[in-house]
């Protein structure tokens, strides 16, 4: 309970920074989606159930600061939730570089998912076209933001005398025995 | 079958989540105007914490812009001294300023022929994704605020309340890739749909055969019902007509730079 209500203060906490302080130094494509990075972390270090749960909610609350349809964050933040989770199974998650990896996969995933439910269930616009020219800058600060906050967890980990090393590792070992 | 519920209990409950997500979405899309629970709740409480945010944050961007971020100042004083110049060459032709004025004037007797009364509000947020165009005002449905009210500056259209909490309310900008407003050339009343493009508006579904011009302003036709006739969209800044298409591609340049939004009117209701 602990994790999911602190999990959730941090969402909001980036949301908050996304819609006000960002908004207000930065154009909305160099605007870094922090809860994409969150959901992404989250779904490497967190159980199965706990972390769908937890990327949905936090995709309901995206939803909520963005966009006009409630849903649309919810759905496509479980997909990379479950994205993460099926190459975490598979890969060496200890690397750091794995994350940016998976972070890089998960703006690209975004952008399929949100394109395709627009077009399928929604009147998608000039929507795809903003995505696409958008998609670079998005990738490029995605990744840099990605680095810069799991160098500072990195730091921060062992001062709170909490797990140390990369995300991934404690999940990795029970499932796996990595 | 209880086995085979307990080996694939994963792949089940995430089948379920996206199932059920799909389910909200599919719904919500249908309810477009109304507000659920979740998001009132939510901008009911951040609401605060976003003006308060968005006051830091304008200080901060003040002075970065002003003393720090000074790349630009060159180019713009190059480019001030050019428009100076031009604005001198212009004011000779007095007699196409009062024209010009005799038009702005009319443009603005809305506000005095419209019933409806005027709620000014703040902007405290804009939308936290990269793609869709909203911003987050700090009046909501204690001061009469409701989804589907116009929002306006004196510039022209800003777009449409979406979503009202108690204290708060969600404007979708009409430059959103989702906002359609029914237009009119001002001058040759050629009438359209303003879409928005992300950047600004395309002016769409205006017959090939129709006369447009660059430079020309289009207005709100008041069709519809939601935005009083008259409201300024924006000013044609190209035409392309081809053989193959009935309509015209026609580019708008809205008279309002959307990302320093700051202050804007709520046409309410009119009175009974």
């Amino acid at each position: 309970m602990r994790v999911l209500l602190l999990s959730f203060c941090c969402g909001l906490i980036f949301m908050l920074l996304q819609t006000t302080l960002f908004a207000a130094v930065l154009p909305p494509e160099l605007r870094p989606n922090l809860l994409l990075i969150l959901v992404v972390y989250l779904s490497l270090n967190e159980s199965f159930s706990r972390a769908a749960l937890l990327a949905t909610f936090l995709g309901a609350l995206q939803d909520v600061f963005s966009g006009t349809t409630l849903g649309l964050y919810a759905i496509t933040q479980l997909m990379i939730f479950m994205l993460v989770r099926l190459f975490a199974a598979r890969l060496n998650v200890e690397s750091r570089r794995l994350l940016l990896i998976l972070l890089s996969a998960g703006t690209l995933m975004q952008a399929v998912v949100i394109s395709f439910l627009l077009a399928l269930f929604a009147d998608a616009g000039a929507v795809l076209q903003i995505l696409i020219l958008s998609l670079p800058a998005q990738l490029l600060v995605n990744l840099l933001t990605g680095f810069v906050l799991l160098n500072l967890l990195l730091k921060v980990q062992p001062l709170l005398g909490t797990r140390l090393g990369m995300a991934g590792i404690p999940y990795q070992s029970k499932h796996h025995g990595a | 079958m209880r086995h085979f519920l307990k080996r694939h209990q994963t792949l089940i409950l995430a089948v379920l989540l996206l199932l059920a997500m799909l389910l909200v979405y599919s719904f919500n899309l249908r309810q477009k105007s109304a507000t659920t629970l979740l998001e009132r709740v939510v901008l009911a409480v951040t609401e605060p914490l976003q003006a308060a945010l968005t006051l830091s944050g304008r200080s901060v961007g003040a002075l970065w812009t002003r003393y720090l971020w000074l790349i630009e100042t060159q180019e713009q004083n190059l480019a001030l001294s050019r428009e100076n110049r031009e604005l001198r060459a212009s004011l000779q032709g007095v007699s196409e300023t009062r024209l010009e004025n005799q038009r702005l004037r009319k443009l603005l007797d809305f506000v005095e022929t419209d019933p409806r009364p005027v709620l000014p509000a703040m902007v405290v947020a804009e939308d936290a994704s990269s793609w869709a165009r909203t911003i987050v005002i700090d009046k909501g449905a204690l001061q009469g605020v409701r989804e589907g009210l116009p929002v306006v500056v004196a510039e022209g259209v800003v777009g449409r309340v979406i979503k009202v909490a108690p204290g708060s309310a969600r404007v979708l900008l009409v430059i959103d890739a989702s906002s359609s407003v029914a237009g009119l050339v001002q001058r040759f009343r050629t009438r359209g749909v303003a879409r928005g493009n992300g950047r600004g508006l395309t002016f769409e579904y205006a017959l090939r055969d129709e006369t447009v011009q660059v430079g020309d302003l289009i207005i709100t036709s008041g069709m519809g019902g939601l935005f009083p006739k008259g409201l300024v969209l924006g000013y044609v800044t190209q035409v392309q007509r081809t053989d193959a298409s009935l309509f015209q591609q026609i580019e708008l340049h809205p008279d309002l730079d959307f990302s320093r939004l700051e202050e804007v009117l709520v046409l309410l209701e009119p009175p009974p």
